[in-house]
C-alpha cells in the first residue's frame, strides 16, 4: 500500500498516494477517509480525501499524531486486500447553456476552436464523475469533458458567481452551488437547488458519483426552478 | 417577554462560536471566532460552556444596554470598556445592571474584543453552530438597534465580589501589540522553499485579511520547484506564497482545498494571536517542533479547564448556577 504520511501542523496529518494509477490513488485515499472516520478516534473531527491525498484533523489535546497514525497505517493495511467503494449515483442537470447563464461559453469554444454546439455536446455527452466535494461548500469537483485541450482559468476572477453555475477549467468541471467568487470560465447554469441546506450530509452526491448535463432552453428554466437535485434510478 | 441586550452602536459584530467542526468532506470551512483563546476564556469567565454563542466585535466602537441584570466577560485586544461610563476590568465577569450602558471603544494592539453574557445570547445554528458562513449566507451581523435575545435570566445577584475582584481568577492574559511572533511546524512542502526567508524575515499585514486568510508582504520566500498540484486538503493555518508576490496564512473561513504548495503551519495557539493581527501589524515567524506545538496547546488547554473550575468555585459559592455548564 503506497502511502506517505506527514504531519501537517499540530492538528493534521496530511496523507498522499503514491502509486502509480492515479485511479486506484484517488479510490485508495477515498476509501481510507472513509475508514479512518468509521474507526470512532475520540477527537478526530475528519478526513478531506481529494485526488491523491487525504487530510486529516483532529483536536490535538484529545489525541496525538501517533494515534491517528497509527490508524492510518492500520486502515490503510487492512485496505490493501482489495478497495471497495459504495455503490454510485447517477444525477443529471438540466442546464441553459450561453447567453446571461453561460457568458464566457463563446470565449471557450474559441479557445479551443471548437463552436459553442460543439463545446456544448462535448459538455454534455458523457457522465463526469465526481472526485471529490471542494471549496466553496459542497462545489462538485468532476473529470472534465473530453474537450481537446485544457480550458484556461480566467485571467481575472469573479467576484461573484450565481449559485448552479457549471464551468470547466484546465481538464475539470464543476458546479458551483452556492453564490461565491470563481475564477472558472461559466458556461452554463442548472435551475436546480444542488445543496439541501437542511440535510445533514448538505450535498445528495459523494465522489465516486456521476453527473450528465442535459441542455435545456432558457425557456425552460421556469419548469426547473428550485427543484432539489435527486439522483435517478440506476 | 426574553430579557434582551439592545445594540446601540454594532460597528463590526457578529455572533460566533468556537465553529463548525468536521464538515471539511463537504468542502465546509470551521469559521467560528477568530481567537479562539479568548472567546473560550470570555465563555467561562461568564460561566457559560466554551461553545456557547457569543459577540465578536472586530475594530470599530461598540455599545448596548441590557434589559435586565447580566453577567458579563469581556476578553480579546486591549480597548476600553465602560458601564455608564465607569472603566471595568477585562478577563474578570462583570455585572451590568438593567439599563445601564457597555461601551467597547478604541480597539488597539489587536483587532477583536470577545463579550459574552451569562447564559448566552440567543442565535439560530445551523449544522451544530451559529458561526457566520459568508459562502453560505449564514450568520448574524448586528446592526444599530437590533434587539438579541438572553437565553437565561440571571439569579437576583449583588454580591460586591463582582464589583470588587476578591476572588483572583488568575486567568492567563496574553500579550497584545501591533508586532506579534507566530509559532509555526514545517510545512509538506516547506523543501520547495530553501530560502529561509520565511524565519529570517519580517511581514507586514495587508488590509485585503479577513477571516478567510491574512495576507503579509515583505521579501517572501521563493519557489525553486516548479509545477502545478493537484487540490488537496489544507488546514487552518496553511502558509502559501500563491502568487509568488505576497504569503496568504490561512486562518478559519479558508476554503479546505487549494493547489498552493504549503511551507509552514501556524500552531493553534499561534492562529488565536495571528487572529488579532490587523493590517499595518508587523509578523515574524518562529519554527517549532510539532511536538512543541503539542505541548503549548495542551498547556493552554489545560489552563482553561483550571480556570473553568475556578469559575465554577467562584459561582457556586454565590449560589450562581451555571446553565451551560
Amino acid at each position: 500500500m503506497s502511502i506517505v504520511v506527514a504531519d501537517c501542523g499540530d492538528s493534521a496529518v496530511a496523507i498522499k498516494a503514491v502509486g502509480d494509477d492515479p485511479e486506484h490513488n484517488w479510490q485508495l485515499v477515498h476509501t481510507l477517509a472513509d475508514a479512518i472516520e468509521a474507526a470512532g478516534i475520540d477527537g478526530l473531527y475528519g478526513a478531506m480525501p481529494t485526488y491523491d491525498a487525504l487530510l486529516v484533523e483532529f483536536d490535538c489535546a484529545t489525541t496525538d499524531h501517533a494515534t491517528i497514525r497509527h490508524t492510518i497505517h492500520q486502515q490503510a493495511t487492512r485496505l490493501s486486500k482489495g478497495l471497495e467503494r459504495p455503490a454510485a449515483k447517477r444525477f443529471v442537470v438540466p442546464v441553459v447553456y450561453g447567453g446571461e447563464h453561460g457568458p464566457d461559453l463563446p470565449i471557450v469554444a474559441e479557445q479551443l476552436s471548437l463552436s459553442e454546439h460543439e463545446v456544448v455536446e462535448l459538455h454534455s455527452g458523457k457522465d463526469l464523475m465526481v472526485r471529490c466535494i471542494g471549496a466553496p461548500v459542497g462545489a462538485t469537483m468532476m473529470d472534465g469533458p473530453a474537450f481537446p485541450v485544457p480550458v484556461p482559468r480566467l485571467a481575472s476572477p469573479r467576484t461573484s458567481v450565481p449559485p448552479g453555475s457549471v464551468a470547466a477549467a484546465g481538464r475539470q468541471a464543476v458546479i458551483c452551488p452556492m453564490r461565491s467568487p470563481g475564477g472558472w470560465p461559466l458556461l452554463g447554469r442548472t435551475p436546480l437547488r444542488v445543496l439541501d441546506l437542511e440535510s445533514e450530509s448538505l450535498t445528495a452526491y459523494r465522489p465516486g458519483d456521476t453527473f450528465r448535463f442535459m441542455p435545456i432552453a432558457p425557456g425552460q428554466w421556469d419548469e426547473y426552478d428550485g427543484l432539489p437535485l435527486e439522483a435517478t434510478d440506476g | 417577554m426574553a430579557d434582551t441586550l439592545t445594540i446601540h452602536r454594532a460597528g463590526l459584530t457578529t455572533v460566533q462560536d468556537l465553529g463548525r467542526l468536521g464538515r471539511s468532506r463537504f468542502g465546509l470551512p470551521v469559521n467560528g471566532a477568530l481567537d479562539q483563546y479568548s472567546a473560550r476564556v470570555a465563555n467561562i469567565l461568564a460561566g457559560n460552556n466554551e461553545t456557547a454563542p457569543l459577540l465578536e466585535i472586530t475594530a470599530l466602537d461598540f455599545s448596548c444596554t441590557p434589559s435586565a441584570d447580566v453577567l458579563i466577560a469581556v476578553t480579546g485586544a486591549p480597548a476600553e470598556f465602560t458601564v455608564d461610563g465607569l472603566p471595568q476590568p477585562r478577563w474578570e465577569p462583570v455585572v451590568v445592571r438593567a439599563g445601564e450602558t457597555i461601551r467597547i471603544e478604541r480597539i488597539r494592539f489587536g483587532v477583536r474584543v470577545y463579550l459574552s453574557v451569562y447564559g448566552s445570547v440567543e442565535a439560530p445554528s445551523f449544522l451544530g453552530s451559529c458561526a457566520p458562513d459568508t459562502i453560505l449566507g449564514f450568520g448574524r451581523s448586528l446592526r444599530d438597534h437590533d434587539e438579541i435575545a438572553l437565553n437565561t435570566a440571571l439569579p437576583r445577584l449583588d454580591h460586591p465580589v463582582f464589583r470588587i475582584p476578591v476572588f483572583r481568577l488568575q486567568v492567563a492574559v496574553p500579550s497584545f501589540g501591533d508586532s506579534w511572533t507566530i509559532d509555526v511546524t514545517d510545512g509538506p512542502d516547506l523543501h520547495e522553499f530553501p530560502d529561509e526567508r520565511l524565519f529570517r524575515n519580517e511581514f507586514t499585514v495587508t488590509p485585503q485579511s479577513n477571516h478567510i486568510g491574512l495576507r503579509m508582504s515583505g521579501d517572501v520566500p521563493r519557489r525553486v520547484a516548479t509545477g502545478e498540484m493537484l487540490s488537496r486538503g489544507v488546514p487552518v493555518g496553511a502558509v502559501e506564497v500563491p502568487t509568488g508576490d505576497e504569503l496568504l496564512v490561512l486562518h478559519r473561513g479558508r476554503g479546505v482545498t487549494a493547489g498552493y504548495p504549503v511551507l509552514a503551519v501556524v500552531t493553534s495557539v499561534g492562529l488565536s494571536a495571528l487572529g488579532q493581527a490587523r493590517p499595518g501589524h508587523s509578523i515574524r515567524f518562529r519554527r517549532r517542533t510539532v511536538a512543541d506545538a503539542v505541548t503549548a496547546y495542551r498547556l493552554q488547554h489545560n489552563s482553561l479547564r483550571a480556570l473553568t473550575k475556578r469559575v465554577r468555585t467562584v459561582f457556586s459559592a454565590l449560589h450562581v448556577p451555571c446553565p451551560l455548564a
